[in-house]
């Protein structure tokens, strides 16, 4: 069928032409940029940390370690038993501290609380803080990430 | 369509306030002559779209690059490693900086024998010597930066040339490498020169430069009768510009297969302490002047052989600054002289740099 009159002009499907083509090559161009801006910053999959170290703290205290780019923290319990956090507070990334004395997890950035089993209990926190598994395996504490479920 | 009435009100918004369209008029009245010289103009715009490509991937790599003694050289290889399309970027920043100026000496050396310079565009062409200056030196505070033992080399060679400069030389070369040797501060010094000095300076005497050959035009070859001409020009926008864009996606494609196929190469991290590696050369744009300083003999008439050679390299570079006043008439016989003169430059720098690469 023959329109008896066209939708638009040979100019402007010209310039649709060369406009598309131009804002083709300029996307070309953008997508490396962009992808160079954006560093990969992988979650390790399991840190090695010597067994000794942590296991020879006092119960109710803690010992820092480094979960790839983010602060954690490994506890022992009362009973002995050795847990792992990631020291972020879920409300907005602040590294917490632990206060043994009354033991509770502390962010000073915005007064929010945590019990000793990282359950936020007070203050902005939306959720627990985030808990690591961990193994012993021979001289080695091996922190795993926590199994998804 | 109701997209395109919103674009038009937007276009319509701006323009009220930028008052845009004037300069548009301008550019469509601007004019390019046609004859047998114009291809040269195109390297001025391409000077232009490699400058750009630098500063766009320079940021880029300014974003990941540390300049510490620890770093420096660690932080290159993460870039050519580990950061995504990392290792072209950085090979895009070299092989623009390698295209930048080869054109920008193609430029000067076709202004040269075509005598562009001219009453009245002296002025452009002493802001164009400058350019090439700055350009020269981003190249060699540049190399400095990936920190590997050539590149280290290269700067202490470098930054000893001034030293036999009378009187000035020896604080030239402390002012170059933050004190009496090249250390950490040195590396921080260079990066400075490289992302925010030389910029800044190259911005000013770019503007500069780009404002006269607007205010003047294009000049017209000798002899060329004007009104021939003039009938045979070009209007700037569109037809001039889209001419520019073929040669500009040209180059685009050279450039990125080149840094694709042959990227920079990165040695190990430069040590201070180590004897200097065996056979270093500059880049290539600086062999003319490393051989020059070779062939000198230590001793001229008991005056040192290296100041000799870097006062006679400085006082070209003054003649070569001075062109248009020296070359004032340039249809009579001394314009000949002076075309000669470039020629024989040409197969000086050609010859002393196959006479350095083969030695």
């Amino acid at each position: 069928m023959k329109l008896k009159q066209s939708l638009f002009t040979r100019r402007q499907f010209l310039n649709g032409l060369l406009g598309g083509w131009l804002g083709a090559l300029a996307a070309t161009f953008a997508y490396p940029i962009v992808k160079f801006l954006f560093p990969p910053t992988p979650e390790p999959e399991q840190v090695i940390l010597p067994l000794a170290d942590y296991s020879s703290i006092p119960p109710n205290s803690i010992k820092p370690f480094a979960w790839g780019s983010k602060p954690g923290f490994i506890k022992k319990s009362d009973n002995g038993t050795l847990v792992a956090f990631v020291a972020v507070c879920t409300h907005l990334d602040c590294t917490v501290a632990y206060l043994a004395d009354q033991r509770k997890f502390f962010c000073a950035c915005h007064d929010g609380w945590y019990d000793d089993n990282g359950t936020n209990i007070g203050g902005p926190p939306p959720k627990p803080l985030r808990r690591l598994v961990l193994a012993e395996e021979g001289a080695n504490l091996i922190v795993k990430r926590e199994v998804t479920k | 369509m109701n997209l395109r009435r919103i674009s038009r009100g937007a276009a319509a918004w701006f323009e009220e306030r930028l008052g845009l369209n004037a300069v548009m008029e301008l550019l469509k009245r601007k004019e390019v002559p046609q004859n047998k010289d114009t291809i040269w103009t195109y390297t001025g715009s391409l000077i232009l779209l490699f400058f750009g490509i630098q500063v766009v991937t320079g940021i880029m790599l300014a974003f990941y690059y540390k300049p510490t003694l620890e770093l420096a050289n660690k932080s290159i290889g993460r870039i050519m490693t580990e950061v995504p399309l990392g290792w072209i970027i950085r090979s895009v920043h070299f092989w623009s900086a390698t295209f930048m100026i080869a054109i920008a000496f193609i430029h000067l050396l076709s202004i040269w024998i075509i005598k562009s310079y001219r009453k009245p565009r002296e002025l452009t062409w002493m802001s164009g010597v400058f350019l090439l200056v700055f350009t020269l030196a981003f190249g060699f505070t540049g190399y400095l930066l990936p920190w590997d033992d050539l590149s280290l080399a290269a700067t202490k060679v470098g930054t000893d040339i001034p030293r036999s400069i009378p009187l000035v030389g020896v604080w030239v070369t402390k002012f170059l490498r933050g004190g009496d040797d090249i250390s950490g501060d040195t590396l921080s010094r260079f990066f400075s020169f490289h992302i925010s000095i030389l910029p800044l300076c190259l911005l000013a005497v770019l503007c500069f430069h780009i404002y006269l050959i607007q205010k003047q035009g294009m000049s017209l070859p000798l002899g060329a009768q004007e009104r021939v001409d003039k009938k045979r020009a070009l209007p700037f926008w569109p037809n001039f510009v889209f001419r520019e864009a073929i040669v500009w996606l040209i180059f685009s494609g050279v450039l990125i297969t080149m840094a694709v196929l042959l990227p920079p190469s990165l040695s190990k991290a430069a040590d201070l302490m180590a004897p200097a590696p065996e056979g270093i050369k500059p880049e290539w744009y600086f062999l003319f002047l490393f051989q020059t300083l070779k062939i000198f003999p230590p001793k001229i008439l008991f005056v040192n052989g290296d100041t000799v050679a870097v006062l006679v390299i400085f006082a070209g570079v003054i003649l070569f600054f001075c062109l248009p006043l020296i070359d004032n008439k340039p249809e009579q016989r001394k314009g000949k002289f002076i075309t000669f003169a470039a020629y024989l430059f040409i197969l000086y720098a050609v010859a002393m740099s196959v006479w350095s690469l083969l030695s």
